[in-house]
């Protein structure tokens, strides 16, 4: 009996299972569904995996030969590190059992043995997944999984990804309805959801087994020695290298969190470069690296031999480093339980406190730091929802099915129908769906000769063009990036160490003999070649760091009115002595209130100042990046209506600023109305049409309904016949097919994720309800500061193009006569 | 709304620059265009990329506004009229040439291959349409798909296409706006890609440019800097 010898297994450890061990493995015994909330470093892998394998007794005695249970994690990184985990336990338990791992890493050759014989366990992210049931004999090779784990599933379940895993699990039950899947997650505000969005296919409640015993966390925030007044994103930031560096001496080892890729690359100079004792012992550790390198620092972290790595979230998983002391935050974490993830890092030993460092990059960081410290006192923490029926994740499985041995629409429907995701997909959308990949129908007789799949004779949907496959299945995924190019060492006669990817659009803009950093050195480009940038070290001095897409999250609601609550004096520090971090600010709301007022909850701030730019408005709801996105085009497209006048906008996590280059005056054009909740929706989708957002939205759903194809790996020549960009796509949509469903998508997608609509409405109504407060400026106050020097910016406009254009001919022309 | 175009000088003949794209000799009843692109959806549509049918459709119709409105007796196409070989393969798209090109039989085409054409084959004979290599000499200028062919010497006076020039402009209030332009130096006039489904490349201009954009129905030339 597998039980006894896992009971055993542990006495040989010289451990005791815990009790939320047992209670979900008796539950995996009874066939139950469930998710398993439990801190990093205590067990939770043992866990769903002991659980698995009494699961996989109880059906077949453990007997080897086919795959028993898929593993899936949301990174790559964390997939080798898994694999080890398992491995470790399964020499003892389960000997004659293969434990493998597929990602978009694992070699060709591998990937080549596995085709032909999958192991007994596999460990997986949902991009390979994905790919697996778009294989001819995906059912013969995937009904035998008994046991699906979902690691991390608070960082899949609000993604596309977790919707491909949803669809995988419906797909999975329907080969095996005794399957059992068990979810492992950290800290949600809403866990009950999350638990019944995963277990939606099996059709019961499922079991939410808790054992997190909120661990205490100690944070510090690190002061500059003077707070700037005037704080500009990431300006101040580097001037705390300093202080970094000597807290990195102060602990055994210490994870230093970035939020970008390029912060990561940039403080990992910054550091070596300001103390070079450091070289041999910090390391750096992102997404884009090669996995050699990642795996190079992983090893490192395990074996104590680093001092420090800074990293991206890419390190904020799962992987149980057992030495890490200390763990730094550089700049915003931007919500409560990303932040308690982070410092979930250090500590690991049982009864040991977590130490957490915050390191503002900027003034109004410091505030953000405090409120941070204050929230996760109270424990507000953030809720995540599942996308409800995205459009471009069902065209693509629809694909992907039709490959993997083809579907009888009525049949497929009812199985996409159990996930939580689709329950509710109506019939109009199924038929579209339909529709679209086939080239049917009466919405699609704009497609002449157009068709992906095709029902054969026997019912069945199948995808009959060989190219179509395959570049179907080269372009599974619904991580959005750009077209990757490798980065190698330069050699004669050969390629040299692969360094890692970056994205071609940075290479393009290089010339050869540029200086760049990556992967923690200074390189130059040598040439490029087959999408290959060769490379080799350099010591000039011009470099530039290469900016990566995506990766700007808003401020959550719980960490903005932990803000807000400081600035109205709601919040008094317990202990005796105030904390040092809110006396640091107190200069800088001195000249706040001074010049304007302060930001607040029971009144709503509007500054106004006039440059030769134009008429800026600045307002502050504290609503995060996202619904001040969504406001500004709002309030832009409202008051444009009346008179043609062009905006641009630039928004922060704290506020917005409109900018007009007509005269603008706040008292006469700011009246109730203007912030009515009326109409709302068409309202932003009219404002949206005059902006320029829904088309950069479109670039992502473009790529994961497979209309943007970014070409073969490796191969000489991309395939130029069908390249078009989502921008040219996103127009000719518009013009003549302006009721496609995937248009009508970016639209909703960019109402629901990037203006977050609902958090939208909710701050309109505050903002309607509260008495305005006009303050004319002299000069930009240091709320406003950020936003005047914020360089991306959102436009929209009533004039037509040729006026615009007319008008700004005559400025050029007024500048040359003067 | 009535389509404003532009005027200019180039090599001794003066040329109206149109928002369709397309430049107009009123001395010698000539119309140029480049780009066009033709079946490059129904192209997509076979290789399994859904592209809403009507962009061939528009591009032709746009043409024989030009054609109508200019009276023009000549149309010289400056490259890459067929987008690839699968054009050949898509009737919906033949049959939409051979009718647009009926409707302007006294109109006589040329084109100058393109890279392109050159992939895509000649259109079929029937459209009776003269097919020639660059350069084409027509009176002082020639007539190239692309500006940058071997052979080409930087005096000569050169009309082409290939690039499929926008500029990026920047004004007041950090607006900005990318549009297409035609690109007129001394020696040289780049036209913009005329077809509708067609993308853009950024142009740097140099000193010696003027650059011309095209907003809604209007050619506006730019002044200074950009």
């Amino acid at each position: 009996m597998i039980e006894s010898r896992i009971q055993d297994w542990f006495k040989q450890q010289g451990w005791r299972p815990f009790a939320f061990q047992q209670r979900v493995w008796q539950a995996m015994r009874e066939q139950q569904w469930g998710l398993l909330h439990a801190g990093t470093g205590s067990g939770k892998t043992l866990a769903s995996w002991l659980g698995a394998l009494q699961v996989c007794e109880s059906t077949d005695e453990l007997k080897a030969g086919c795959l028993k249970v898929l593993w899936v994690t949301p990174m790559r990184a964390l997939a080798a590190d898994t694999t080890v985990t398992l491995a470790d336990s399964a020499k003892d338990l389960v000997p004659h059992w293969r434990i493998e791992m597929r990602t978009a890493d694992t070699s060709a050759s591998v990937k080549a043995r596995q085709g032909k014989h999958l192991p007994e366990v596999l460990v997986t992210t949902p991009e390979s997944l994905s790919l697996l049931l778009a294989s001819t004999d995906a059912q013969a090779r995937l009904q035998s999984v008994q046991v699906v784990v979902v690691d991390e599933w608070h960082e899949l379940i609000a993604s596309k990804r977790g919707v491909q895993v949803q669809l995988a699990l419906a797909r999975l039950m329907r080969w095996q309805p005794a399957l059992v899947c068990w979810g492992m997650s950290a800290t949600l505000g809403n866990l009950e959801q999350a638990l019944q969005t995963l277990t939606q296919p099996s059709g019961q409640p499922g079991l939410l087994v808790c054992d997190d015993m909120p661990k205490a966390i100690s944070m510090e925030v690190v002061l500059p020695p003077k707070v700037e007044q005037f704080p500009w994103a990431g300006h101040m930031g580097l001037s705390l290298v300093g202080e970094v560096a000597k807290r990195i001496w102060q602990a055994q080892t210490t994870l230093v969190f970035v939020n970008t890729r390029a912060q990561a690359e940039r403080w990992y100079q910054a550091l070596l470069e300001h103390d070079s004792g450091l070289a041999g012992v910090l390391a750096l550790h992102h997404g884009s690296l090669d996995q050699s390198v990642r795996h190079w620092v992983e090893a490192g972290l395990k074996q104590g031999s680093l001092r420090a790595v800074v990293c991206t979230s890419s390190l904020d998983l799962g992987v149980d480093f057992l030495p890490v002391e200390q763990v730094m935050q550089i700049g915003s974490a931007k919500g409560v339980a990303r932040l308690m993830q982070r410092a979930g890092r250090a500590g690991h030993a049982p009864g040991r406190s977590a130490k957490l460092v915050l390191v503002p990059t900027h003034s109004l960081e410091i505030l953000e730091a405090v409120a941070a410290k204050d929230a996760v006192l109270k424990l507000s923490i953030e809720s995540r929802s599942s996308p409800v029926a995205p459009m471009d994740v069902l065209t693509q499985h629809l694909v992907t099915i039709a490959l993997g041995g083809g579907f009888r629409p009525a049949e497929l429907r009812a199985e996409v129908q159990l996930t939580h995701a689709y329950r509710d997909l109506s019939d109009s959308d199924w038929q579209w769906a339909l529709d679209f990949v086939s080239g049917g129908g009466k919405a699609l007789a704009a497609y002449p000769d157009y068709r992906r799949v095709v029902a054969g004779e026997d019912g069945v949907w199948r995808v009959p063009d060989r190219q179509l496959a395959r570049r179907h299945r080269m372009s599974i995924g619904t991580i959005v990036s750009d077209a990757m190019m490798q980065v190698r060492v330069w050699r004669k006669g050969g390629a040299g160490a692969r360094l890692g990817q970056l994205e071609e659009s940075f290479i393009a803009r290089l010339k050869v003999g540029d200086g760049f950093y990556f992967a923690g050195r200074l390189l130059e480009l040598v040439r490029v070649q087959d999408m290959t940038a060769y490379v080799k070290r350099t010591d000039q001095k011009r470099a530039v760091v290469p900016r990566w897409m995506g990766g700007n999250m808003p401020l959550s609601s719980e960490l903005a009115a932990a803000m807000l609550a400081r600035l109205d004096g709601e919040v008094q520090d317990q202990d005796p002595d105030p904390d040092p971090a809110w006396q640091a600010m107190a200069p800088l709301l001195s000249t706040q209130s001074r010049w304007s007022a302060l930001p607040s909850s029971n009144y709503l701030l509007v500054e106004q100042w006039q440059s030769r730019e134009g008429s800026h408005l600045f307002l502050y709801p504290f609503a995060g990046r996202h619904v001040h996105m969504g406001l500004a085009m709002l309030l832009a497209w409202r008051l444009s209506r009346e008179s043609a006048r062009t905006f641009t906008m630039a928004v922060n996590d704290y506020g917005f600023e409109l900018l007009c280059a007509q005269p603008l005056a706040a008292q006469e054009v700011l009246s109730p109305a203007l912030f009515t909740i009326d109409n709302l929706q068409p309202e932003i989708l009219a404002s949206l049409n005059a902006s320029e957002l829904s088309q950069r939205r479109f670039r992502e759903i473009a790529r994961v309904a497979g209309l943007v194809f970014q070409g073969y790996p490796g191969a000489k020549k991309t395939a130029k016949q069908i390249q078009a960009s989502s921008g040219l796509f996103f127009e000719v949509f518009r013009q003549y097919d302006p009721s496609n469903a995937l248009l009508k998508q970016a639209y909703d997608e960019v109402l629901s994720q990037e203006l977050e609509h609902e958090r939208l409405a909710q701050t309109l109504q505050r903002m309607q309800s509260l008495p305005l407060l006009i303050k004319p400026l002299e000069r930009p106050t240091p709320f406003a500061f950020p936003l005047l020097v914020e360089r991306l910016r959102e436009r929209l406009s009533s004039e037509k193009l040729s006026e615009r254009v007319a008008r700004l001919v005559r400025d050029l022309e007024k500048a040359i006569a003067s | 709304m009535q389509a404003e175009f532009a005027n200019i000088e180039f090599a001794g003949h003066c040329f109206r620059l149109l928002p369709s794209g397309a430049i107009f000799s009123v001395a010698h009843q000539t119309l140029w265009v480049a780009d066009l692109h033709l079946g490059k959806a129904a192209t997509y549509r076979q290789l399994g990329q859904p592209v809403p049918k009507g962009t061939t459709t528009a591009t032709l119709k746009q043409l024989t506004g030009d054609i109508e409105q200019c009276q023009a007796q000549q149309v010289i196409v400056l490259g890459d009229f067929l987008h690839g070989p699968l054009v050949h393969g898509s009737q919906s798209t033949l049959q939409a040439i051979s009718t647009w090109r009926a409707q302007h039989a006294h109109c006589a085409i040329t084109l100058i291959r393109g890279n392109h054409d050159d992939k895509a084959g000649d259109p079929p004979q029937s459209l009776n349409i003269r097919v020639v290599d660059q350069p084409f000499e027509f009176e002082t200028m020639l007539c190239c798909h692309d500006d940058q062919a071997p052979g080409l010497s930087p005096h000569s006076l050169v009309l082409s296409g290939h690039t499929h020039p926008v500029v990026v402009v920047h004004g007041r209030a950090r607006e900005r706006f990318r549009l297409a332009c035609f690109v007129v130096s001394p020696n040289r006039v780049i036209l913009p890609a005329y077809g509708a489904f067609t993308g853009g490349h950024v142009h740097k201009p140099t000193s010696e440019e003027s650059i011309y954009v095209i907003a809604d129905q209007t050619v506006i030339k730019l002044s200074g800097p950009i």
